[in-house]
């Protein structure tokens, strides 16, 4: 977490940077740091943030995964489908809910293992491997979903995919109301604060399970160990293939559930959904200082990274800055990780010798 | 003895191989069709050209390409002028200017170009900078961005704050429905203010964090106008998470089933209906009019619109219009 610090100082600096610019521009009427929009930014991390999940997992190993955008597209294809005909079948809506967020996790799985599978068994690269799936995965969802989206879904869907745990409306008439959204419209409605929509809650739940795996875990350890020094993993022992197998499953498993999320919030499958999301996932990552040979880095780094790249976009729409200028500051962002890093290792380096 | 049986083998193999390529040589129009990307208005398109092929008993080769976009769409084009047997080409270009130099090069080898949805420069194939193409077959974009702000300000009652969400520049569709759009806002509705235009870059999540970061700046916006339907689909679904499903108004270009579908949800309140099935059609009829030597083809044809409003959805005089894939 220390060695991060730059990290959190560049998102607080560039937090208080929009807070300012943004008052100043709208003379003083629009705050940037409310409750309100910083529900708005943990939504909007959402995708990129499960993707790079997945993604940091298998870069510590020492691997890459370059489909993970595309599984995501196919998970969302493949649980709408499910969703729906499980709906229609006449199971009830959790349930159908539920098989469709098993359709997604399953399918998307089973992309992983055959990447990890060829990857590890078969000893092709891994940048090799999860292109060439990525082609595939695409060109599968594209076809299962019709005309690209897949539509039809029970209206219920939308509420799993936009109720928040709370909701508070602020100041006269208002409340604070759990797990139901209040009856309310009008100014009631456009003050109300919409928190920890079930998406982020869900996201966060994944967050908390791999923090775990990583630390406190053999699991971890081993990642660890494979991207540090595999010949030294094989000669301790730790079933490398096996190991390698499980991270691209679970990196695929993470992009399925964000496709899955999508479904729901969208209210629809989309075969095109992760198509933008790919290079985000992996700047996140490298921003949150996950070294590309592996062997080292934390999830908590891949969380800054999200958040970096989602208040960059949510603070420039709110100066009225095209959306084109963020890909330049976060191309410039990530090169400088890069570099930040490196030179801190190396003044480490000469204080430990010196 | 042996080389004559091999040499009757290859003959035999040849002759009916021969036939083929004089079958397929003979005088049948080869129409190519290229629209912008897979999506259910191009494939509506699709319907319309294949009806009028086989009315006219003309073939048609179909691509589609998978993503919008010059990278994607020129690479098609040039195999599809490769394939050196398509007479005509209907094409919706996926840009104004970059678009004009492949499709000149299509000219150059002997095809003749029509245009539909989108066109080449200003659109003005007669006096324009652009003139090789036959027609123009599309709807007036401009004419359509007026009545999407009209049906918007109706919605809104008149005043308010509205924004915009489209998808790239320079695209000659989206960007005619915003010119429509700030027109009639400007002139006809002076207690209308347009805060904003963003370009989602054709990305759903993208359109999605724009429209929530412009109803955090504007928390009294009234209207959102969604210039294709990645855009209406995105603000419509920041409306429903900030909890403004009914409040804030939005106003959907192209009645994908998906529009329709949050038509009668309430997100969005009202869907304008493109003819893609019309625009498909002409487009052959154009082709085999040129060909048989029809001379005085309008350079332009503006295919109209329906509007589509919880009112009249299940009116099927209206509902026709919805983009229908079988």
């Amino acid at each position: 977490m220390i060695s991060r610090v730059w990290a959190w100082a560049f998102l607080g600096s560039l937090i208080i940077f929009f807070v300012i610019s943004v008052q100043i521009t709208t003379d003083g009427r629009v705050n940037f740091l409310t409750i309100r929009n910083s529900q708005n930014i943990l939504v909007a991390i959402t995708p990129v943030l499960l993707l790079g999940l997945g993604q940091t997992l298998v870069i510590i190993g020492a691997g890459i995964d370059l489909s993970v955008g595309w599984v995501m597209s196919l998970a969302s294809v493949l649980s709408a489908l499910a969703l729906r005909a499980a709906f229609n079948s006449g199971l009830p809506l959790f349930l159908s809910v539920v098989i469709g967020f098993l359709a997604a996790v399953v399918g998307a799985g089973f992309v992983g293992f055959l990447n990890g599978v060829i990857i590890a068994k078969l000893k092709v690269p891994a940048f090799i491997v999860t292109l060439g799936s990525s082609f595939i995965v695409r060109g599968v969802a594209l076809l299962l979903s019709e005309n690209t989206t897949v539509i039809g879904l029970p209206r219920g869907v939308r509420n799993y995919g936009n109720d928040a745990l709370i909701y508070w409306i602020q100041g006269e008439g208002g409340g604070l109301y759990f797990l139901k959204r209040p009856d309310v419209t009008g100014d009631l409605l456009r003050r109300m604060n919409i928190i920890l929509p079930y998406p982020v809650v869900l996201t966060a739940i994944v967050v908390g399970i791999i923090v775990f795996v990583l630390r406190k875990t053999q699991f971890g350890r081993h990642t660890y160990a494979i991207g540090g020094n595999l010949e030294a993993a094989l000669r301790t022992g730790i079933p490398v293939d096996r190991h390698l197998i499980s991270l691209y499953v679970l990196s695929s498993v993470t992009a399925g559930i964000a496709g899955f999320l999508s479904t729901l919030r969208f209210t629809a499958g989309s075969a095109v959904i992760g198509d933008a999301l790919l290079l985000s996932s992996i700047a996140a990552v490298i921003i949150g200082g996950v070294s590309l040979f592996g062997g080292a880095g934390t999830v908590m780094g891949t969380v800054i990274g999200s958040l970096i790249i989602a208040v960059l976009t949510t603070g420039l729409v709110m100066l009225n800055v095209q959306a084109f200028w963020q890909f330049i500051v976060v191309g410039t962002v990530v090169i400088l990780a890069v570099l930040i890093d490196q030179s801190r290792d190396l003044i480490i380096g000469r204080m430990n010798t010196g | 003895m042996r080389k004559t049986i091999f040499l009757l083998l290859i003959v035999l193999l040849i002759v009916p191989l021969t036939s083929i390529v004089v079958t397929s040589q003979d005088d049948t129009l080869v129409i190519g069709f290229l629209p912008g990307v897979v999506d259910p208005f191009y494939q509506v398109m699709q319907l319309g050209v294949e009806a009028a092929a086989a009315d006219m008993g003309v073939e048609v080769v179909t691509q589609i390409p998978e993503t919008w976009g010059v990278q994607v769409q020129t690479p098609i084009l040039d195999a599809m002028i490769a394939r050196g047997d398509i007479d005509y080409l209907v094409i919706a270009p996926t840009d104004k200017d970059q678009m004009i130099g492949p499709l000149q090069a299509a000219v150059d080898a002997g095809i003749r170009i029509i245009t539909v949805d989108t066109f080449l420069g200003d659109g003005d194939y007669t006096n324009g900078p652009v003139t090789f193409p036959i027609s123009y077959i599309g709807s007036d974009n401009v004419e359509g961005g007026r009545i999407s702000a009209r049906g918007l300000a109706e919605a809104i009652g008149g005043s308010g704050k509205v924004y915009i969400n489209s998808t790239n520049p320079n695209v000659s569709s989206v960007e005619g429905r915003a010119v429509g759009f700030n027109e009639v806002m400007d002139n006809e509705y002076p207690d209308i203010e347009v805060v904003a235009l963003d370009f989602n870059l054709d990305d759903l999540n993208t359109a999605t964090t724009q429209t929530a970061a412009q109803l955090e700046v504007h928390p009294d916006l009234a209207g959102i106008f969604g210039t294709n339907v990645f855009s209406a689909q995105g603000a419509g679904t920041a409306v429903i998470n900030a909890g403004l499903g009914g409040e804030v108004q939005v106003v959907a270009y192209d009645a994908t089933q998906f529009a329709i579908e949050q038509l009668r949800e309430g997100t969005v309140s009202l869907v304008l209906a493109q003819k893609p099935f019309d625009m498909g059609y002409m487009a052959v009829q154009f082709a085999v009019a040129d060909a048989a030597g029809v001379t005085s083809l309008p350079r332009r044809v503006e295919t109209g619109f329906a509007i589509i409003d919880i009112d009249n959805v299940d009116d099927p005089e209206v509902a026709r219009f919805i983009y229908q894939v079988p």
